[in-house]
C-alpha cells in the first residue's frame, strides 16, 4: 500500500520512488513530445487593439452639458423679459378700437357712442413681444361681484322663486309617476 | 521574474532587455501586457512557455500530421484576440480553450484528408508503439486522454499541469491515476 502511494507520488510530480510502468511510458510516448518551432509572425497580421469608447463618451457628453446649458439659458432669458402674449395685446387692441355701450336714462334704450376720432393706441415699443409658446400656469382669478343691498334683496327673491317652482316641478313630477308621496305618515293609523 | 525575462530576450534575441520595475505579477501578465502596449515580439515568449500545453492538447485530439500547423494557427489567433482576455493570469486556460475549440472545428468543417505519402513517412519516421500508445490514449474520455498526452508526452508534472490549464490540482490527480488506470487495462487487453 505504502509502495503503490509513493508510486503515485512519482505519477504526480516525479518525487518518490519512480514507476517503471510510468517511466517507460514517459520515455515511449516523449518521442512525440513537441519540438520547438518559431513563431512565425506575420508582418501584415492585424493585430486588433482594444476598443476604447472613451472619445465617443466623452463628445456624447460634451452635447448633453451644451444642450443642458443652452436650456438654462433660454430659461433664464425668459424669465427676464416681460411676458406679454400676443393674445393678452389682441384683447387690449380690440378693446380699445370697439364702440363702448352707454347707459343711457331711459332703461329701454341702449345707445351706443362712437368715438368719430379713435383713440391712438398706445402700444409698449419699448419692450419685446414674446410670441414663444409658454406652458405656464394660468392662474384665473374669480372676483366676487359686490352688490348693493338692493341687488341683494332682488337676487334673494329670485332665489325664492326658483326654489318655489323647483318644489312644484318635483310635486308634479311625482304624481305623474304615481311614487308615494314623501309625507305618507297620514297612512299610518291603518296600520296600528 | 527579472532573470526569467532578461534569460527569454537574450535566447530569443527579439529585442534589448527593458529593465522593468519589479512587480509580483506573474510573467504571463507583464508579457500579455507588454504585447498588449505594443511589444509583439514579447509574444514569441508567451507562444515558448505554452506551445507544449497546446500541441499536448491537440495531439490529445487531431492527427498528428496536423498539430504544428494548428499550434501556429492558434497562437496567431491569439495574438489577434488578445485584447479580449480579461485576466491575463489566465492567459493559460484560455489559450487551452481556443486549442480545444479549434480541435472540435477540425471535425466539424469539410476540411479536406491529408493523403499520406511516402515522402511524408520519410519526414515522420513512424514510431509504432508510441503511436499505439497515443491511439489507446486517445479512445480514453476527454478528460483522461488530455491529461496523460500533457503528463507523458509533454513531460509536464501533475501541479505544472493544474496551473497551465486552469484545472485544480484535486481533478488533475484524479485524471491522472484514473487515466493511468484505464490505459493499463487498454494496454492489458491489446497485448493479450
Amino acid at each position: 500500500m505504502k509502495d503503490r502511494e509513493m508510486k503515485d507520488y512519482y505519477l504526480w510530480d516525479r518525487s518518490g520512488e519512480p514507476d517503471a510502468e510510468v517511466q517507460e511510458l514517459e520515455e515511449i510516448l516523449g518521442t512525440l513530445r513537441y519540438q520547438p518551432q518559431l513563431l512565425e509572425i506575420p508582418r501584415n497580421i492585424q493585430f486588433e487593439r482594444r476598443r476604447s469608447f472613451f472619445p465617443a463618451m466623452a463628445i456624447a457628453a460634451a452635447i448633453a452639458l451644451a444642450a443642458v446649458l443652452l436650456g438654462l439659458w433660454f430659461s433664464f432669458n425668459r424669465r427676464q423679459a416681460p411676458a406679454f402674449d400676443a393674445k393678452h395685446d389682441k384683447q387690449i387692441d380690440q378693446h380699445l378700437n370697439s364702440p363702448q355701450p352707454l347707459i343711457s336714462p331711459d332703461p329701454t334704450r341702449v345707445e351706443v357712442a362712437v368715438d368719430p376720432q379713435p383713440r391712438a393706441i398706445q402700444k409698449h415699443s419699448t419692450a419685446p413681444r414674446n410670441l414663444l409658446a409658454s406652458n405656464q400656469s394660468r392662474r384665473s382669478v374669480i372676483r366676487q361681484p359686490v352688490l348693493t343691498p338692493k341687488e341683494l334683496a332682488e337676487k334673494e327673491q329670485v332665489l325664492v322663486a326658483l326654489r318655489l317652482v323647483s318644489a312644484k316641478l318635483n310635486l308634479a313630477q311625482r304624481k305623474t309617476q304615481g311614487t308615494p308621496q314623501l309625507n305618507s305618515i297620514r297612512n299610518q293609523h291603518k296600520m296600528g | 521574474m527579472l532573470e526569467v525575462e532578461a534569460t527569454a530576450d537574450m535566447l530569443l534575441m527579439t529585442q534589448p532587455f527593458t529593465a522593468h520595475v519589479a512587480t509580483d505579477e506573474p510573467v504571463e501578465v507583464v508579457l500579455v501586457k507588454a504585447v498588449l502596449s505594443g511589444e509583439r515580439d514579447r509574444f514569441a515568449r508567451l507562444y515558448e512557455m505554452y506551445a507544449p500545453l497546446v500541441h499536448g492538447i491537440l495531439l490529445a485530439r487531431v492527427p498528428r500530421g496536423e498539430v504544428d500547423d494548428l499550434v501556429q494557427d492558434i497562437f496567431l489567433h491569439a495574438l489577434r484576440k488578445l485584447h479580449t482576455l480579461r485576466d491575463a493570469t489566465a492567459f493559460g486556460p484560455w489559450i487551452a480553450m481556443i486549442a480545444r475549440n479549434r480541435a472540435m472545428d477540425f471535425y466539424r468543417g469539410s476540411r479536406e484528408t491529408v493523403e499520406v505519402t511516402e515522402q511524408m513517412a520519410i519526414e515522420r519516421p513512424p514510431n509504432r508503439t508510441a503511436k499505439e500508445i497515443l491511439d489507446l490514449i486517445c479512445r480514453l474520455p476527454d478528460a483522461y486522454r488530455e491529461t496523460l498526452v500533457l503528463r507523458f508526452v509533454e513531460g509536464m508534472t501533475g501541479p505544472e499541469i493544474a496551473a497551465r490549464t486552469g484545472l485544480t490540482p484535486a481533478s488533475v490527480r484524479v485524471n491522472l491515476h484514473r487515466g493511468v488506470k484505464l490505459l493499463r487495462e487498454k494496454i492489458g487487453a491489446t497485448t493479450v
